[in-house]
């Protein structure tokens, strides 16, 4: 019971960092229909941007304000790479066939891996201790202030995003967006800047998200954008790609799946197991748990 | 260009033929790395580009091959050249059997999952799992390449076993594209629907097509086997996939195209060192490029020889 209670605290921190670098994934696949293999790179490009933030700006400072700055900073920064990515590598190809645009985002993915590794060297960095190591042991069970801080924190900016998304006029403009673009337009929403408002919002997502993978793992290394990015996307797939709701879940659920097989069968087979469960997925159920019947043909 | 394609095919034979003599060791191992990536991307080229479908897992039948040959060769003693016949049916078996429930799956869904099995695929060789991949150091210390009960020790005989794989390759691509299967392929990678509907079988040709850029793979990763006399799962990562992926999207998916993105991607690291570190950024944006700019390629594949008049006339119908 102890390691199902320690595996299910430890699930549900990894499956909401998941559940931020998916909503990223999904959003972007909603509305223009492309796997954004970017989006893992530009997750782990954050957390080298945080760093460099806290060592080279915030002259190494720890305190509450200044932890806030990093966050809000290296945000702002990944949403900035964000408009150029989409303006450079899929703008130029929205009305190309959509592999086309695929490629294009394996070649971005692999612009920004090496870029970090041009930059920040080829070696593993430590993330710095940016929130102090506390821990609390509740009837054996060990958790962290890092893990409620992840948690609350997904939680807060997820139930946020789902309000903007679902309340506001700019929202439903999202929403239209993905339904059908064309229609859309006529209706008056300028698509194009809708498209840019998804790539701020997912990439501030991811930023955060790699800021906790700094935070949660301390070691970052400049390929591993592509792990924690199939990851995610496989959450999004979990829950229903394009669903918003759906990415959430599915990185909760993927996180508490992956503890799970790393507490009772072995952390050596996760990779293994995850990547079974995608295919298991695909072949059962495309649309995922809470996409649509009537989705496209995979 | 006529010209070019009917003399580049022996200039570039007679070259290969005579090269190895001209260089030293260091070089004629570069050129044998130059031959094996050269048959793998062509492999690829074979799923990829003929059939288009968006597989980013070719370094498992790659490693595949190289791993079978290692076993049977440390484990069982079968001489390297003995090994071929499994080194080939088995990743091609493997590739059917892989292929057969995802092959329905849309590109990106595809390369997805494909990207899956090259991972589980690195996974189970470190794990060593049944105990005979060796885990995370491989297997080493295998025979050199033996004839007949002849020792040919020398890397020129390497080279030389490289560079029969190559040729039979090509031989196998040229009569693929003058075959029915080929014509089948190139329909159903230009319009899925047309070619249902005109009776071929999509999914028999398109698992077939990944049978044999399987089955081929596992043939350079023989060779692959025998030039280091030893493997490791880090040569087959998932990120050697999505090179030889990026060599046949940016060569154009035609023969000269794919050996020109193999040169550039293996060769010219090493004649100059500075562009190791520089060679997948600047294959980062020429994919973007080629994509905005040249979206069939920088070499595009030209299918067969149909005549011009016969061109003009079926445009002027529709």
């Amino acid at each position: 019971m102890d390691i199902f209670l320690q595996q299910l605290a430890n699930g549900l921190t990894i499956g909401s960092m998941f559940a931020l670098v998916a909503l990223g994934y999904t959003m972007v696949y909603g509305v223009m229909k492309l796997i954004n293999f970017a989006h893992g790179d530009m997750v782990a490009a954050s957390a080298f941007v945080g760093l460099t933030i806290y060592t080279q700006v915030m002259g190494q400072a720890t305190s509450l304000i200044a932890v806030v700055v990093i966050f809000l900073l290296t945000a702002a920064v990944m949403a900035c790479i964000g408009i150029i990515l989409e303006r450079v590598a899929y703008r130029p190809l929205r009305e190309a066939p959509r592999l086309s645009a695929v490629v294009s985002a394996l070649g971005a993915s692999l612009i920004i891996q090496n870029g970090i590794m041009l930059i920040w060297g080829p070696r593993m960095k430590i993330f710095p201790e940016l929130v102090p190591q506390v821990y609390w042991d509740i009837g054996g069970v060990v958790i962290s202030l890092i893990q409620v801080l992840i948690l609350v924190l997904s939680l807060i900016l997820m139930v946020s995003l789902y309000l903007f998304v679902e309340k506001t006029r700019i929202g439903a403009a999202i929403r239209a967006s993905s339904i059908d673009q064309d229609a859309a337009k006529l209706m008056g929403v300028n698509v194009n800047r809708i498209i840019a408002l998804i790539f701020i919002i997912g990439s501030s997502l991811g930023a955060i998200g790699g800021l906790f993978i700094g935070l949660y793992y301390r070691g970052i290394t400049f390929n591993m954008g592509w792990q924690y990015g199939l990851y995610a996307f496989i959450a999004a797939i979990l829950g229903g790609i394009g669903n918003i709701p759906g990415a959430m879940l599915g990185g909760m659920l993927l996180g508490l799946f992956n503890a799970f097989i790393a507490g009772y069968v072995s952390s050596t087979w996760a990779d293994a197991f995850t990547f079974i469960l995608l295919i298991v997925i695909l072949i059962v159920r495309p649309t995922g748990l809470l996409g649509e019947r009537v989705a496209e043909k995979v | 260009m006529k010209n070019f394609e009917r003399y580049a095919f022996p200039i570039f034979f007679v070259v290969m033929a005579i090269l190895p003599t001209l260089l030293d060791p260091r070089w004629q191992a570069v050129a044998i790395t130059f031959l094996i990536f050269a048959v793998v991307a062509l492999s690829q080229d074979i799923i990829l580009g003929k059939a288009g479908m968006f597989n980013m897992g070719q370094a498992l039948f790659f490693g595949m091959g190289a791993y079978i040959t290692a076993i049977l060769n440390s484990h069982y003693g079968w001489p390297i050249l003995a090994t071929i016949p499994l080194a080939v049916l088995l990743p091609a078996l493997f590739g059917i059997v892989l292929a057969a429930p995802i092959v329905h799956l849309r590109g990106d869904y595809l390369l997805v999952v494909t990207i899956g099995f090259n991972i589980v695929f690195v996974q189970v060789l470190q794990n060593n799992l049944g105990g005979v991949t060796g885990g995370p150091n491989g297997i080493f210390g295998l025979d050199p390449l033996s004839f007949f009960g002849t020792q040919l020790t020398s890397q020129l005989a390497v080279y030389y076993f490289a560079f029969i794989v190559l040729l039979l390759t090509l031989w196998v691509m040229n009569n693929l594209e003058k075959s029915k299967a080929g014509r089948a392929l190139h329909y159903l990678r230009e319009d899925h629907l047309a070619a249902e509907s005109i009776g071929i079988n999509t999914r028999v040709y398109k698992i077939f097509a990944f049978g044999l850029g399987a089955g081929i793979a596992g043939l350079a990763g023989t060779v692959f086997a025998t030039q280091y006399a030893a493997v490791s799962p880090e040569a087959f990562e998932f990120i050697v996939s999505v090179l030889f992926f990026s060599i046949v999207l940016v060569g154009g998916s035609s023969i000269p195209g794919v050996l020109l993105g193999v040169f550039v991607m293996f060769v010219l690291p090493e004649i100059f060192r500075e562009f190791a570190t520089w060679r997948y950024f600047v294959f980062g944006f020429a994919m973007i490029l080629a994509m905005i700019l040249r979206p069939r390629g920088i070499w595009p594949a030209t299918f067969g020889k149909i005549p011009k008049f016969l061109i003009k006339e079926t445009r002027h119908g529709a």
